[in-house]
C-alpha cells in the first residue's frame, strides 16, 4: 500500500475544499486534497452561478450578508476571469410585500452593500424582457460566477503553492488513534476509483470539506455529523433573457432569483431537506413552479425552450436544527471536532454558500493553525489566481477568439464554441475519466443541442488520441502561447489553446470510446427528462436519430459498460422511474 | 381544384406525392420544413431490431409478423410492401441514383459512423461496398474533419472481426478552407481538380485487395460520375460511410425526388406552415398556411397528413404533459401524462413510450377516433405521424415511410376511383 504524508489533507474538491487547500498551501504547509469524483462534481458544479452582493440575505440574515459583500469585492480581484460582472437587480413585482423594499434598502446601507433604487425606465430600458409591472428596481453589485473554472483556478493556484490534487480518489475511512478521550485523526485511507489501489495519506490535520457528504466522512471515524441536505431544483433557459441577474425584493423563497450564465439563464431554485445527498429527483411540479416564478420576472418565460433541469444540494449546518432546509442558516459551520467531541487533528467545514468559499476556507485554516500550534497569515484575499490578467469574463469572448483566429473549422460544440485543441488539451492535462469531466471543462454539451453533435465527436477525438488532428502549421506560428506551458487558467480560451498545438499537443488515446460516448448520452438524458416537450422534444428526438439510426451506438461492442464512474447505473426501466444505482456509495 | 394535398415534404410525403400522381392524379406538397432525410443516412431501413432483441434483425418481411397486430407494418399485405420497396428501386434508378439490398430478403450490415454495424435493407449503391465480409478495408477520412473519425470506426469494427486498418489525408486535398461541413466538401469534389487530388492522395495509402472506405461527401450532383471515375482509376471496391448529420445522402436522395417531383408537374412548396383548416361535416374544405404575404387556403379532393411525429413537427407537447397532432388535432396514442413518457436510460431496449405513439388509421390509412371510425372522409395519414411504432427504435423509419407513403396513395386513388364509381 502506498503511504503519503503530508501536513494538511483536504477531503472534498468542491469550492470550500480546494479553497482550503489554496489558501494552506500557500501558508507553506504540504497540502493533499483527494476528491471521490472529478472536481466540483457536487453541489459546486450545481449550482446556479450567482456570486452574490448579499442582498438577498440582508434582511433575514445580515451576517451572512456581510460576509457576501466582503468575499464579493475580494473574489473580483482574486478570480476575475471567472466573473462577469452583471450587476444585479431587486425588482418589487405586483406581489411582492409592502415594507420589505424599504427594509431592504435600510439593512443594504447598514450592512454596507452599495444599492442605489434606479429609474424604472433605466431598468427597463438595460433589461427590456422584465415584467412591466414591476414598480421600483434597485441595483446591486451582483454578478455571475463560473464555478467550473474558478475551482479549476483555484486548485491551479493551490498547485503553484505545492498542493497535491488527486481526484478520482475516494475515503474509504479515516484513521484514528488514541482512546476515549484522547483520540485524534491521523489522516484517511484512499482507493483510487480507477485503479482501486489504495493509499495511506498521513496528515497532522485532516480537514473535511465534503458538503453535503461530510457526515458520510465523520461517521468513519464514529463522529456524528448531521447536515441539512437542502436539494435546490434548477433550470437552464435557452437563451440569456437578461444580461442582469434579477432577484425578487422579498423573504427569499422558491424561483426568485433568474441569472444570465454563459449562453443561458438559470432561475432557481427550490430548497427541499432530502436524505440522501446521491439521489435527488427532480419532480414535474418542481420544474413548473421555476416556470412560474419565473414568469413574475419575464413574462413568457415558460414558454422558452427549457434546457435542462438539474439539482444540486447545500450542505446546510445547524447545531440542533430540526426545521425546513430553507430557513436554515446560511452561515458557515465551522466543527472544531477537538471541543466538540474531543476528537483533534481533525476539522468539518461545511454550510455556506460558493461566494464565501474563500472565507470559509481561511476560517478553516485560522482554526487548523491554531490547534497546530502554528501562526501563518492567510494569503489568499492578496494573492490573484492564476489567469486573473484575462479581466472579467464577458459573453462574446469565446465568439471573439473564435472569429479572430479563424477558428470556426476546429469547433467540436457548436453551440459553447469548444474547439478540438481545447478538447484535446483538458483531456490531456486535467484527469479526464468520462466526457462529463470534459464538460466541466470547457463546457462541451451544454448547449442548446445538449451534446447531440459534439458526444460523437468528442468520442471520436479522444479514439483517435492525436491521429487524424491535421496541422495547423500557420495559426500555430502567427499565436503566440500566452504562457510556456498549458495552463488550466486557459482552458475555456480557444485562442490560448491554438498555441498549444503541435508539439505540446495532446496525444492521449482513450481506449473506451463507447462507453465514454454511451455515458455522456445517458448523464445528459438524466438532465433533459424533466423538461422535454415541444422543441427540446424535437431536438431530443433529432439526437435519438443521430444516435440510433444513423450510428447505432446501443450495438456498439461494449466496452465496460459496468464502470462505477459512469452514469450506468443499476436501472428501473419502468417509465416514470428514477434511475437508481445499486449499493452505497461514500 | 388539385385531387391530392400532400402535407409534408419527407420522404413519406414525396413518395406518396410521386405514387398519385404517376397514377395521373394532380398533387401539390406544401411543407413547412424539409423532412428527416436530410439528417439520416440515406439508407433504407425496413426492420433492423425488434424490441427487447439484442441481435440485429436478418430477414425484415418474416420478422415482421413478430410485430404488434396493430403496428404499420401490419395494415398492408406482405406483398404489397415489398412491391412498394421494388417500386422505390426502379423509381430511384430511373433518377440515377442506384438503390441496392442484399437479396430482396435479407438486411445488409453496413458501418455506421461510429463504426457499429447498422442493419439496412436497401442502400445507395455507393454504400453497399461496405458490407461486412472478409475483404480487409481501408478506412480513410480528412484530417480534422469533424464528422468522420476513421481511427474511431475501424477501432469498432476491428472488434466486431471485420479486417480493417485507417488513414487520414490532409484536409487540403479537398478543400482550401477549413470550416467546411459534409455537404460543402460534397459540392468540392464535384470538381474534377479536387477528384483528382483525392485520387493522387488514395493511390498513395491503398493497399491491393483493400476496398477503400471514404466519408459520404463523394461528389453532390455528380455523385454518380464522382464514384465510377474513383472506382475506374483506383482499381478497387470504393464505398461511402455516412457522417455525423447533415447527410449528403439524404440530401441526394431529396433532390433526386424533387427533380421527379417537377418532372410530373407536382409543386413541392416549402417553408409553408399549415396554421388552420376548415371542415363541414365530415371532409375538411381547406387548410391555411402562413406566408409572408397573406394567410394562403389550400384546397383539396383529398389531404394526406405526412408530417411526421415529434422529429418531423407533427406532434407537439407541452409541460402540462399535453401531446398534440398539430394540424388537424388528431387522437393521438401518446399517454397525456409527462411522468409516462420517458425511460430512465436513454438507450433503453425498449424505447421511449412519448416517442411509440401517434395516429391510429384503419386499414385504408384514414386517421381513425377511439372508436376506430374515420375522422374525416377525406384525410388519410402515413410515415412517422403513424401510431404503434418506434421508427427510430425498430430502425424502420425509411421502410415505414415508404411503404406506408405508398399504400396510402394507392388507397386514395382507389378511394376517389370508388366514388366516381358510386357517382
Amino acid at each position: 500500500m502506498n503511504k503519503i504524508s503530508t501536513d494538511i489533507l483536504v477531503i472534498g474538491g468542491g469550492s470550500t475544499g480546494t479553497g482550503v487547500a489554496w489558501d494552506a498551501a500557500l501558508r507553506g504547509f504540504r497540502v493533499v486534497l483527494v476528491e471521490k469524483r472529478d472536481l466540483t462534481h457536487g453541489t459546486t458544479g450545481r449550482y446556479h452561478g450567482l456570486l452574490h452582493s448579499g442582498g438577498r440575505y440582508v434582511v433575514k440574515d445580515p451576517q451572512s450578508a456581510i460576509e457576501c459583500i466582503e468575499e464579493n469585492r475580494i473574489l473580483r480581484r482574486t478570480h476575475t476571469h471567472c466573473i462577469e460582472d452583471t450587476s444585479g437587480f431587486f425588482v418589487v413585482t405586483p406581489e411582492d410585500e409592502g415594507d420589505y423594499p424599504d427594509r431592504f434598502r435600510a439593512a443594504c446601507a447598514k450592512t454596507g452593500i452599495p444599492c442605489e433604487e434606479i429609474p424604472l425606465k433605466e431598468a427597463f430600458r438595460r433589461e427590456p424582457l422584465l415584467n412591466p409591472r414591476i414598480s421600483r428596481v434597485f441595483e446591486v453589485p451582483d454578478g455571475s460566477a463560473d464555478s467550473f473554472l474558478a475551482t479549476h483556478a483555484t486548485v491551479q493556484g493551490a498547485r503553484q503553492a505545492g498542493a497535491q490534487i488527486l481526484v478520482y480518489h475516494e475515503v474509504v475511512g479515516l484513521l484514528t488513534e488514541g482512546g476515549e478521550g484522547d483520540r485524534r485523526v491521523t489522516g484517511a485511507r484512499v482507493r483510487d476509483a480507477v485503479s482501486g489501489e489504495e493509499t495511506v495519506i498521513e496528515a497532522a490535520m485532516t480537514i473535511n470539506a465534503s458538503g453535503a457528504w461530510a457526515g458520510q466522512i465523520a461517521a468513519t471515524a464514529g463522529i456524528p455529523v448531521r447536515v441539512i441536505p437542502g436539494k435546490g431544483v434548477m433550470v437552464a433557459v435557452n437563451h440569456r433573457l437578461v444580461n442582469t441577474v434579477i432577484n425578487r425584493c422579498k423573504m427569499p423563497a422558491d424561483g426568485d432569483i433568474l441569472v444570465p450564465v454563459h449562453t443561458v439563464a438559470i432561475i432557481g431554485t427550490t430548497d427541499e431537506r432530502v436524505t440522501d445527498p446521491e439521489l435527488l429527483p427532480i419532480e414535474p411540479w418542481e420544474v413548473q413552479l421555476m416556470l412560474d416564478e419565473g414568469d413574475k420576472l419575464v413574462p413568457g418565460m415558460s414558454k422558452a425552450r427549457i434546457l435542462r433541469a438539474w439539482a444540486g444540494v447545500r450542505p446546510l449546518y445547524q447545531e440542533g436544527y430540526a426545521g425546513d432546509s430553507r430557513d436554515a442558516t446560511r452561515a458557515l459551520a465551522l466543527l472544531d471536532h477537538q471541543q466538540r467531541d474531543g476528537v483533534s487533528g481533525f476539522l468539518t467545514i461545511t454550510g455556506g454558500k460558493w461566494t464565501t468559499f474563500r472565507l470559509m476556507a481561511q476560517t478553516t485554516m485560522d482554526k487548523a493553525c491554531a490547534q497546530l500550534g502554528v501562526e501563518r497569515a492567510c494569503r489568499t484575499a492578496d494573492t490573484p489566481v492564476p489567469g486573473t490578467e484575462q479581466g472579467y469574463y464577458w459573453l462574446g469572448h469565446r465568439l471573439h477568439e473564435v472569429e479572430e483566429h479563424h477558428l470556426q473549422g476546429d469547433l467540436v460544440c457548436e453551440c459553447e464554441l469548444v474547439t478540438r485543441a481545447m478538447i484535446e488539451q483538458a483531456a490531456q492535462n486535467n484527469p479526464t475519466v468520462t466526457l462529463d469531466d470534459l464538460r466541466r471543462d470547457v463546457r462541451l454539451g451544454m448547449g442548446p443541442c445538449q451534446g447531440g453533435f459534439c458526444t460523437f465527436r468528442a468520442a471520436g477525438i479522444l479514439a483517435e488520441g492525436g491521429e487524424g488532428r491535421g496541422a495547423r502549421d500557420e495559426e500555430e506560428a502567427a499565436v503566440p502561447s500566452a504562457t510556456s506551458e498549458w495552463e488550466v487558467a486557459y482552458m475555456q480560451s480557444p485562442k490560448h489553446n491554438i498555441g498549444a498545438n503541435g508539439a505540446r499537443r495532446s496525444n492521449r488515446r482513450f481506449d473506451n470510446p463507447n462507453l465514454l460516448l454511451r455515458d455522456f448520452l445517458q448523464e445528459r438524458w438524466r438532465g433533459l427528462t424533466p423538461v422535454l416537450w415541444g422543441r427540446q422534444l424535437k431536438q431530443e428526438r433529432l439526437d435519438e436519430l443521430i444516435y440510433l439510426s444513423v450510428m447505432n451506438v446501443d450495438h456498439l461492442p461494449p466496452d465496460d459498460d459496468t464502470s462505477p464512474l459512469t452514469e450506468f447505473w443499476q436501472f428501473d426501466t419502468t417509465p416514470g422511474a428514477t434511475a437508481h444505482k445499486e449499493g452505497d456509495e461514500l | 381544384m388539385i385531387d391530392l394535398l400532400v402535407l409534408g415534404a419527407g420522404l413519406s410525403g414525396l413518395v406518396a406525392a410521386l405514387r398519385a400522381a404517376e397514377q395521373g392524379r394532380r398533387v401539390k406538397v406544401i411543407a413547412k420544413g424539409m423532412g428527416a432525410h436530410h439528417w439520416n443516412a440515406g439508407t433504407i431501413d425496413v426492420l433492423g431490431y425488434l424490441a427487447g432483441d439484442e441481435q440485429p434483425v436478418e430477414a425484415p418481411w418474416t420478422a415482421m409478423a413478430r410485430l404488434e397486430d396493430d403496428h404499420p407494418y401490419q395494415l398492408i399485405e406482405r406483398d404489397a410492401a415489398r412491391a412498394a420497396l421494388t417500386w422505390f428501386q426502379t423509381l430511384t434508378a430511373r433518377c440515377g441514383l442506384g438503390y441496392a439490398g442484399a437479396d430482396g430478403e435479407r438486411n445488409m450490415l453496413l458501418p455506421s459512423p461510429a463504426g457499429a454495424w447498422r442493419p439496412v435493407f436497401l442502400a445507395p449503391a455507393a454504400q453497399v461496398g461496405g458490407a461486412a465480409g472478409k475483404d480487409p478495408m481501408l478506412i480513410v477520412g480528412l484530417e480534422g474533419m469533424r464528422d468522420f473519425y476513421p481511427h474511431f470506426i475501424v477501432r469498432n469494427l476491428t472488434a466486431a472481426g471485420q479486417p480493417a486498418r485507417a488513414a487520414t489525408l490532409p484536409w487540403s486535398v479537398v478543400s482550401a478552407a477549413r470550416d467546411r461541413n459534409s455537404v460543402q466538401l460534397a459540392a468540392l469534389l464535384d470538381e474534377p481538380a479536387a477528384q483528382q487530388r483525392l485520387l493522387s492522395a488514395l493511390k498513395l495509402v491503398a493497399q491491393p485487395g483493400e476496398r477503400i472506405g471514404l466519408p459520404a461527401i463523394l461528389g453532390l450532383h455528380r455523385h454518380t460520375e464522382v464514384m465510377a471515375a474513383l472506382q475506374r482509376e483506383l482499381k478497387c471496391p470504393v464505398f461511402e460511410i455516412p457522417t455525423l448529420p447533415p447527410s449528403v445522402p439524404g440530401i441526394r436522395l431529396t433532390t433526386a425526388l424533387r427533380h421527379e417531383l417537377e418532372r410530373r408537374g407536382v409543386r413541392v412548396e416549402v417553408g409553408m406552415e399549415v396554421i388552420g383548416f376548415h371542415a363541414e361535416g365530415d371532409a375538411i374544405q381547406w387548410v391555411e398556411t402562413a406566408t409572408s404575404a397573406r394567410p394562403l387556403r389550400h384546397r383539396a379532393a383529398a389531404y394526406l397528413l405526412a408530417t411526421g411525429g415529434v422529429l418531423g413537427g407533427g406532434f407537439s407537447s407541452d409541460p402540462g404533459g399535453r401531446f398534440w397532432e398539430t394540424i388537424f388535432d388528431l387522437p393521438l396514442t401518446v399517454p397525456q401524462d409527462r411522468t409516462q413518457w420517458f425511460r430512465p436510460l436513454f438507450l433503453d431496449p425498449q424505447g421511449q413510450p412519448a416517442f411509440r405513439g401517434g395516429v391510429s388509421v384503419d386499414s385504408s390509412f384514414q386517421p381513425v377516433d377511439a372508436d376506430g371510425r374515420p375522422v374525416y372522409a377525406n384525410l388519410w395519414a402515413a410515415g412517422g405521424a403513424l401510431a404503434h411504432a418506434d421508427p427510430i427504435l425498430e430502425r424502420s423509419l425509411e421502410g415505414i415511410a415508404i411503404v406506408t407513403g405508398v399504400a396510402a396513395a394507392d388507397a386514395i386513388v382507389r378511394e376517389r376511383d370508388f366514388e366516381g364509381v358510386r357517382g
